[in-house]
């Protein structure tokens, strides 16, 4: 019996294949789509589970009350470390790191190889010994319980030491961190996995720390939060009522007394780093849009088999009379259908692997994942294939064993397929909203890309290099300006503690005519004289810093968004109050987006600096002409100023477009086009089935039509009307849609929505459809009607 | 065997009742051949296809066997199909993605006959029809004729107490008639029920006893060679 269900589902592939290929198709896209998002959101979940630890392992952070733009951070004091261990008895190990780069972002560490020539890594950490008790880390060389304890010691990854010791065997060589620093190599780790969410490239002990940041107190401040703090608990412990204690312990705590500490699973760290759900609700979307499209494709095989199975009527007819029960043709037909399901399967994961590096790109991942090795997600994928092929199979197959064969064999059945047939409709017309709804949107999201990127900033952000700097000596600014300004090719060049997307110091203010309680979150920058004109801003009212007026050192510009937040109508001299010194307002600048474009412009305010350089700093200078001969220019000079200190001129329209803001609106525009064409493909396919169970129901109607002369425009006409009835519910459901996408869309600032995006949509959708109709009658139209006439 | 009392057929539109059999009342012994023979439209294949109970009459009785068949279950029917009755066509009705050796296996498989005892079941039968040769060829291959045996080869491997035919000859020359029609002469030699339906005087002449349909009713029940003829009204 099985060996006559196989013989008989083959002669159906090679008898129809070009029903087979189209359902292939439609399948295979359906399922790929599916693997491939099963496998990302598989990957999200899966980060951090190599570890032996991970139930057990918890970031301890802050949560600040009055804090923008959210109330949780994922750093801490360093205070939370020795209180940890000593009040909360469920904790077995706690773990003190901290980013070395600190700092602006994009800013990492250099070393100095042996030849001079300095390397620069991202992803340096200071950290405790503890790091490889709670997380899981293969140590290549060097002793795991003391390879962080001493002071001036470092472990570093694999892939660092090849990079700083080609020649192998870098336990107890010494590196130079920056260029003053030495360490001594006292580990090599193998590198963090991929989904491993922390990846230290090295880790320098934190009894290093003290010495070379000059903080010896740190293990008492509660102010600076920008520590991370990793506890392991204690088999069995109850993370909720420790998280309870923590808090407890940590109440009366004196400049603590607006924030909190709380227990943040490692489970989390990944998908949800400080509390927020963005990570989450992204795989929800991406896991709701790839079974949507695999509900689509599902819908798309009912369809095309009901459509066939007019074809196919006749030999269930003969069967049921020749003795075969229903149950028997049922089973037959929807063994046939898992048979396509698992073949479009292993196909899709195929298509699925081969497909990786689009998603990636898609995604602006990097996720390196065979299939192949995964067999928990295989037995996964195959049980969802098997289901499908069950769901969808189930109906044709009922449907089709309940053929009365009388009327089969007389080619009758189809007679009063009205209602089935509107329902079809249905779907179809669902489909295509679907994909009027993905296009429209990606249509949005494309032109809010190009929006974004080509914003006034309200600065100028071409020309500009910039580098961090974080001298051993102090410098005298103007020092470096005038050896700067020599060159024709620089036309200005500044410092200061933020610039435009680097870099963030908040704080509070209060301000001349505020309300008793009243005060502003604020953004603030530490500038020098030259920092306004660097960047081209613009002042509204007053001036800009000036060394003709010696109390400007207590002065402070203001930006519009501020001003309108102070109330004031006549801003120049009026004070503001910060850390209970007053200021006074010298100037208002226009405002400008010190942060990525889709964020509001803040509340801000410009201090000016003592024109010295010491410590981090921002350095930006504005040249002309050509920017590879300014960069070697600008580089040479500050290396001859500042001998000791390693840097780097970055070139600030690319610091632009790597802000974190601008992938993630491309990755979205991708994502939707891709959703868009997936769902354009499968709405296409269903529109083919649809128009082909029309066709074939219609055979010899159209054929009698022919012979009676009648045209084929009519034809033409007659299927254009009822494909013109679920262009419009696609309308009516998908552009409604769309525009409330664009309505809920995150960002302060977005394009007006034009018409042009719908109209293209539909006018896309209208032109695929109409080219699906054109095929079949084309067919018709070429065919000869006494073929359609032959069969009574 | 078959016994068929007061049978009517009939369509109901909304304003009128239309009868397609009308108190059809028929009995058929066993190795009986009768030819079924009146006017297009006159309820022969209604007639045929109720016997086979591929279609249920709107009133009378039916028993095969003195057991009555009407409101049989689903699984009861099948069993009839696989065991008692055999169908032939005039359109043939082979199914065309299978060969001709899965054809005429088929209705064994669903009879849940062993692989070995099916292969020499059908091999038998091809061996009768000469057909050996042709056993690996798709229907489309065959010619008329030889599609029609290949038709009664697989409604007759199951062994079938009565065969059903409903014109088989119809889309047939003559020569390639006369030769289904001794096939059908023969079988019935053999022991074989045969009911069949036909416009063809001469081949009506096979069957033992002829009978006339005209408009639902059953005009004259003649048996064919005895000359013998009685008027049912
Ligand atoms: N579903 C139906 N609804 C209404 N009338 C029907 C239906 N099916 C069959 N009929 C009518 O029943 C009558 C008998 O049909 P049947 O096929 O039995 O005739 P027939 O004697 O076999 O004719 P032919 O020699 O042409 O094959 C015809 O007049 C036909 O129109
Ligand atoms: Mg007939």
């Amino acid at each position: 019996m099985i060996k006559h269900f196989l013989t008989n589902i083959l002669r159906n592939v090679r008898h129809n294949k070009v029903f087979t290929f189209i359902n292939l198709t439609n399948l295979v896209v359906g399922f790929a789509v599916f693997i491939l998002f099963s496998v990302v959101v598989n990957y999200e979940l899966d980060y951090d589970k190599f570890n032996t630890n991970y139930d057990q392992i918890y970031r301890v952070q802050t949560r600040q009350e009055d804090s923008y733009p959210t109330n949780f951070c994922t750093y801490s004091p360093a205070a939370f470390r020795y209180h940890l261990m000593a009040d909360v008895p469920e904790v077995e190990q706690v773990l003190l790191m901290r980013e070395v780069s600190g700092g602006a972002k994009g800013s990492g560490q250099f070393f100095t190889l042996p030849d001079g020539s300095q390397l620069y890594e991202l992803n340096g950490y200071w950290s405790e010994n503890s790091i490889f008790d709670i997380f899981t880390i293969t140590l290549k060389e060097g002793n795991k319980s003391n390879a962080l304890t001493e002071p001036g010691t470092i472990a570093i990854s694999e892939t660092l030491s090849k990079k700083l010791f080609p020649e192998g065997n870098a336990l107890g060589k010494q590196v130079t961190v920056g260029k003053r620093f030495p360490v001594t190599v006292s580990a090599v780790y193998a590198d963090f996995p991929q989904n491993s969410n922390l990846k230290a490239t090295y880790l320098v002990s934190m009894a290093t720390y003290p010495v070379l940041s000059g903080e010896q107190a740190y293990g008492e401040n509660w102010t600076n939060i920008s520590f991370d703090n990793y506890i392991l608990l204690k088999k069995g412990a109850d993370p909720k009522l420790v998280d309870a204690k923590i808090k407890d312990v940590f109440k009366n705590v004196k400049n603590f007394e607006k924030s909190s500490p709380y227990l943040h699973p490692l489970s989390k760290l990944h998908i949800s780093p400080n509390s927020q759900p963005d990570v989450i609700v992204g795989l929800g979307i991406i896991s709701l849009a790839a079974i949507l499209v695999l509900v689509l494709a599902s819908v798309n095989y009912v369809n095309l088999s009901l459509a066939n199975s007019t074809q196919r009527s006749k030999e269930i007819g003969i069967k049921k009379v020749i003795g075969s029960s229903k149950k028997l043709i049922a089973s037959q037909f929807l063994s046939e259908t898992i048979l396509h399901t698992l073949a479009a399967t292993i196909l899709a994961l195929f298509v699925a692997q081969a497909s990786f590096p689009l998603l990636n790109r898609i995604l602006n991942r990097n996720i390196d994942f065979s299939i192949w090795g995964n067999g928990q997600l295989l037995i996964f994928i195959l049980l969802v294939s098997l289901l499908v092929g069950v769901l969808s199979g189930l109906y044709p197959a009922l449907v089709i064993s309940a053929y009365n064969p009388v009327k089969v064999l007389k080619g009758k059945i189809f007679s009063n397929g009205g209602n089935s047939f509107s329902i079809k409709k249905v779907l179809v017309a669902a489909q295509f909203s679907i994909s009027l709804f993905m296009l429209i949107v990606s249509f949005i999201l494309f032109n809010h890309v190009n929006f974004i990127l080509n914003k006034d900033l309200g600065f100028d952000n071409k020309n500009i290099l910039y580098t961090e700097i974080n001298p051993r000596d102090k410098m005298k600014f103007e020092t470096v300006k005038t050896r700067m300004l020599q060159h024709p090719e620089i036309a200005g060049i500044s410092f200061s503690s933020t610039i435009p997307f680097i870099g963030n110091i908040g704080g509070y203010v209060t301000w001349q005519g505020a309300a008793p309680d009243e005060k502003e979150m604020i953004s603030r920058n530490y500038v020098n004289y030259d920092f306004i004109p660097t960047y081209n801003l613009k002042m509204a009212y007053g001036r800009n810093f000036s060394k003709e007026y010696p109390a400007d050192n207590k002065g402070c510009i203001i930006n519009e968004t501020a001003l309108k937040v102070f109330g004031w109508s006549d801003p120049i001299g009026k004070q503001i109050y910060l850390e209970g010194k007053p200021f006074s307002v010298v100037g208002v600048v226009k405002d400008f987006h010190p942060f990525s474009v889709h964020n509001p412009i803040p509340t801000y305010i410009m201090f000016l600096n003592n024109n010295v350089i010491s410590g981090s700093t921002l350095l930006s200078v504005r040249f002309t002409g050509d920017e590879q001969k300014a960069r070697s220019l600008i580089t040479g000079e500050l290396v001859t100023i500042f001998p000791n200190d390693p840097f780097e001129f970055k070139d600030f329209s690319v610091a632009f477009y790597l802000d974190d803001a601008i992938p993630f609106w491309q990755s979205m525009k991708r994502m939707f086009m891709f959703f868009a064409v997936v769902t354009l493909v499968i709405s296409t396919i269903g529109l083919f089935g649809l128009i082909l169970f029309t066709v074939k129901r219609r055979t010899k109607e159209i054929g009698v039509r022919k012979v009676l002369g009648s045209s084929v425009g009519s034809i033409y006409w007659q299927l254009s009307t009822e494909v013109i009835g679920m262009l419009g519910f696609a309308i009516l459901v998908g552009c409604p849609g769309a525009a409330y996408i664009y309505k809920t869309m995150p960002g302060a600032y977005k394009e007006p929505l034009t018409a042009s995006v719908f109209i293209i949509g539909i006018v896309l959708i209208a032109i695929i459809a109409q080219l699906t109709i054109s095929f079949h009658v084309l067919k018709v139209a070429v065919s000869n009607p006494v073929e359609a006439l032959r069969y009574e | 065997m078959i016994y068929l009392n007061n049978i009517d057929k009939y369509y109901d539109s909304k304003f009128q009742r239309t009868f397609v059999l009308k108190a059809i009342k028929l009995e058929v012994k066993e190795g009986e051949f009768v030819s079924i023979m009146g006017p297009s439209g006159s309820g022969k294949s209604t007639l045929l296809n109720i016997i086979g109970l591929l279609d249920a009459p709107s009133a009378g009785e039916y028993s095969l066997y003195d057991k009555s068949v009407l409101d049989l279950k689903e699984k009861a029917k099948v069993d009839y199909h696989r065991n008692f009755m055999g169908f032939i066509f005039q359109a043939y009705h082979l199914i065309e993605e299978m060969t001709v050796y899965e054809n005429i296996e088929t209705p064994l498989i669903y009879k849940g006959v062993k692989s070995k005892d099916r292969q020499a079941m059908v091999a038998d039968l091809l061996d009768r029809f000469n057909m050996v040769a042709k056993k690996d060829l798709f229907p489309q291959q065959l010619s008329g004729g030889q599609q029609q045996l290949v038709g009664i080869a697989r409604a007759i491997i199951g062994k079938p107490k009565l065969l059903l035919a409903d014109e088989p000859t119809g889309n047939l020359h003559s020569l390639q008639g006369e030769m289904i029609m001794e096939t059908l002469k023969t079988l019935n030699d053999e022991g074989m029920t045969i009911i069949q339906v036909t416009h063809n005087e001469k081949f009506a002449e096979y069957g033992k006893r002829i009978i006339r349909l005209e408009d639902g009713i059953i005009r004259k029940d003649i048996a064919g060679n005895t000359k013998f003829a009685s008027i049912v009204k």
